[in-house]
């Protein structure tokens, strides 16, 4: 077992598991699927060239199984799942609705196609670049924006009309 | 006359365009109001976006994948099992002009109201080998140790399954007051961690025996099955100080240590990702590490 590689896959986890669940939406799913892509990774790491992005290599394996899985069986959750247990039961009311507030946003980001939930969550909630994204999804640049300004276009929307945007507003202007 | 679009607006956001491309859309939105409410409808979702997912990166990584990226598998029958949690520092980087987004102070204010759920987490590098406790956690306890933990398994599976019939010092209105009740009878008093950030309500006290002196059981219950009611159990010491562990004992997880004085174990069926999360926050909390 190579202690680095081991430790580069620690460090990245967390990116993963957020990557993972924004692609599938559930937290259980997620995890079997960082799971599997740690599995993936390690039976592989010959083939991880030294001086290239480990995030990026982890990005894509975990995009490959799912893009592998949501082949092979018709993947969909219920609504709300994303939300369990998180939700205490003294929360304060101002909490939970910041809380109602982003549940609404997943479920928007949930909504979309599978490719521009994608293209999302590398490049607006992980922060890669669209070349990084690109090498990740094995695209070109243009797609990616293309992808990205479909993605950010339907989510304002959904965000819209569901009243998540106006709630935020509303929230801020409370404060 | 350069494109006018959504996607140049976002790739603008996103610091993907050149000083030119920069240039033109900035004069763009110096005279488009319809598209300088866009551009902040733009960043204000985008923020959302993030706000939405950030609650994973706070999240103990489970066992499971721990294991998993160390190449071995979980075994729930192997009592000695040691998992560190990790943690995260951050993002890679924000890239470009993200710093700027118009949408910030909304984004930020919602942040805010969920900081609160996840300050817990601020203080885990107290825990972590190589941060402010700078060790590994020990494989171990040492032989000696085995019957006060055991005894603590036991305090806590009497607790959790008895109800509030045996405890002391039951949580008034006042918490606090249960505390200095049961200090009294501890050396060196107890503070009572605020572990509702984990969704963990203080419900009582009780004194119990550790080390062979007086100990204060703090018992919390929560909705939360993941994590499930859990003991925090302080009592003194006269060993010397000794680094985070985790042990198992009759089916619960421990996780102990001591400090300048005092002994700690974490008493709870949670796994051992909240157990380092939670203790970390009870270490940050209580300045016993």
């Amino acid at each position: 077992m190579n202690n680095r590689f081991s430790d580069q896959l620690i460090a990245v986890l967390p990116r993963l598991r957020r990557f993972a669940r924004g692609l599938t939406g559930s937290v259980v799913e997620a995890d079997d699927l960082v799971q599997a892509a740690c599995e993936r990774a390690l039976a592989r790491q010959h083939q991880f060239q030294e001086g290239t992005r480990f995030d990026s290599w982890m990005f894509r394996i975990v995009q490959t199984i799912w893009i592998d899985q949501i082949r092979s069986r018709d993947v969909r959750k219920e609504d709300g799942e994303v939300a369990e247990d998180r939700l205490g039961s003294d929360e304060p009311v101002r909490r939970i609705e910041a809380r109602l507030a982003l549940d609404e946003v997943r479920r928007a980001v949930d909504r979309l196609p599978a490719d521009q939930r994608t293209v999302l969550l590398l490049v607006t909630v992980d922060g890669l670049s669209y070349k990084e994204a690109a090498e990740v999804v094995r695209v070109p640049v243009g797609t990616i924006m293309s992808r990205l300004a479909r993605a950010r276009i339907a989510l304002q929307s959904h965000l819209e009309a569901s009243g998540a945007m106006r709630r935020s507003t509303n929230d801020a202007e409370a404060q | 006359m350069p494109k006018r679009s959504d996607e140049r607006l976002i790739a603008y956001l996103d610091g993907a365009v050149d000083v030119t491309e920069r240039r033109e859309v900035e004069a763009w939105l110096e005279t488009d109001p319809v598209a300088r409410d866009q551009l902040a409808a733009l960043a204000n979702s985008a923020s959302l976006a993030r706000l939405a997912f950030d609650d994973v990166m706070h999240e103990p990584v489970p066992d499971r994948l721990l294991a998993a990226a160390r190449g071995e598998t979980v075994s729930s029958n192997n009592p000695t099992k040691i998992v560190p949690f990790m943690v995260w520092r951050g993002s890679a980087r924000r890239g470009g002009l993200r710093g700027s987004w118009a949408g910030l102070p909304v984004a930020a204010s919602l942040f805010g109201l969920l900081l609160g759920g996840s300050a817990a987490y601020l203080g885990v590098s107290k825990f972590m080998p190589g941060g402010l406790g700078g060790r590994p956690p020990a494989v171990e306890m040492a032989a000696a140790d085995n019957a006060w933990l055991e005894n603590a398994a036991g305090y806590f599976k009497l607790s959790a399954s008895a109800g509030d019939g045996l405890i002391d010092v039951p949580a008034t209105s006042d918490p606090h007051e249960a505390l200095q009740k049961i200090g009294q009878s501890v050396p060196q008093g107890v503070r009572l961690p605020d572990l509702k950030p984990w969704g963990l309500n203080f419900r009582g006290a009780r004194l119990v025996v550790a080390e062979g002196r007086p100990a204060a059981e703090l018992i919390f219950t929560t909705d939360n099955k993941a994590i499930g009611p859990l003991s925090l159990i302080i009592g003194s010491s006269k060993e010397p100080d000794a680094a985070p562990t985790l042990a198992r004992r009759q089916d619960v997880n421990l996780l102990y240590w001591r400090h300048q004085g005092r002994a700690y174990v974490l008493v709870g069926q949670a796994d051992a990702g909240y157990l380092w999360g939670i203790a970390n926050d009870v270490a940050w909390q209580l300045d016993a590490v």
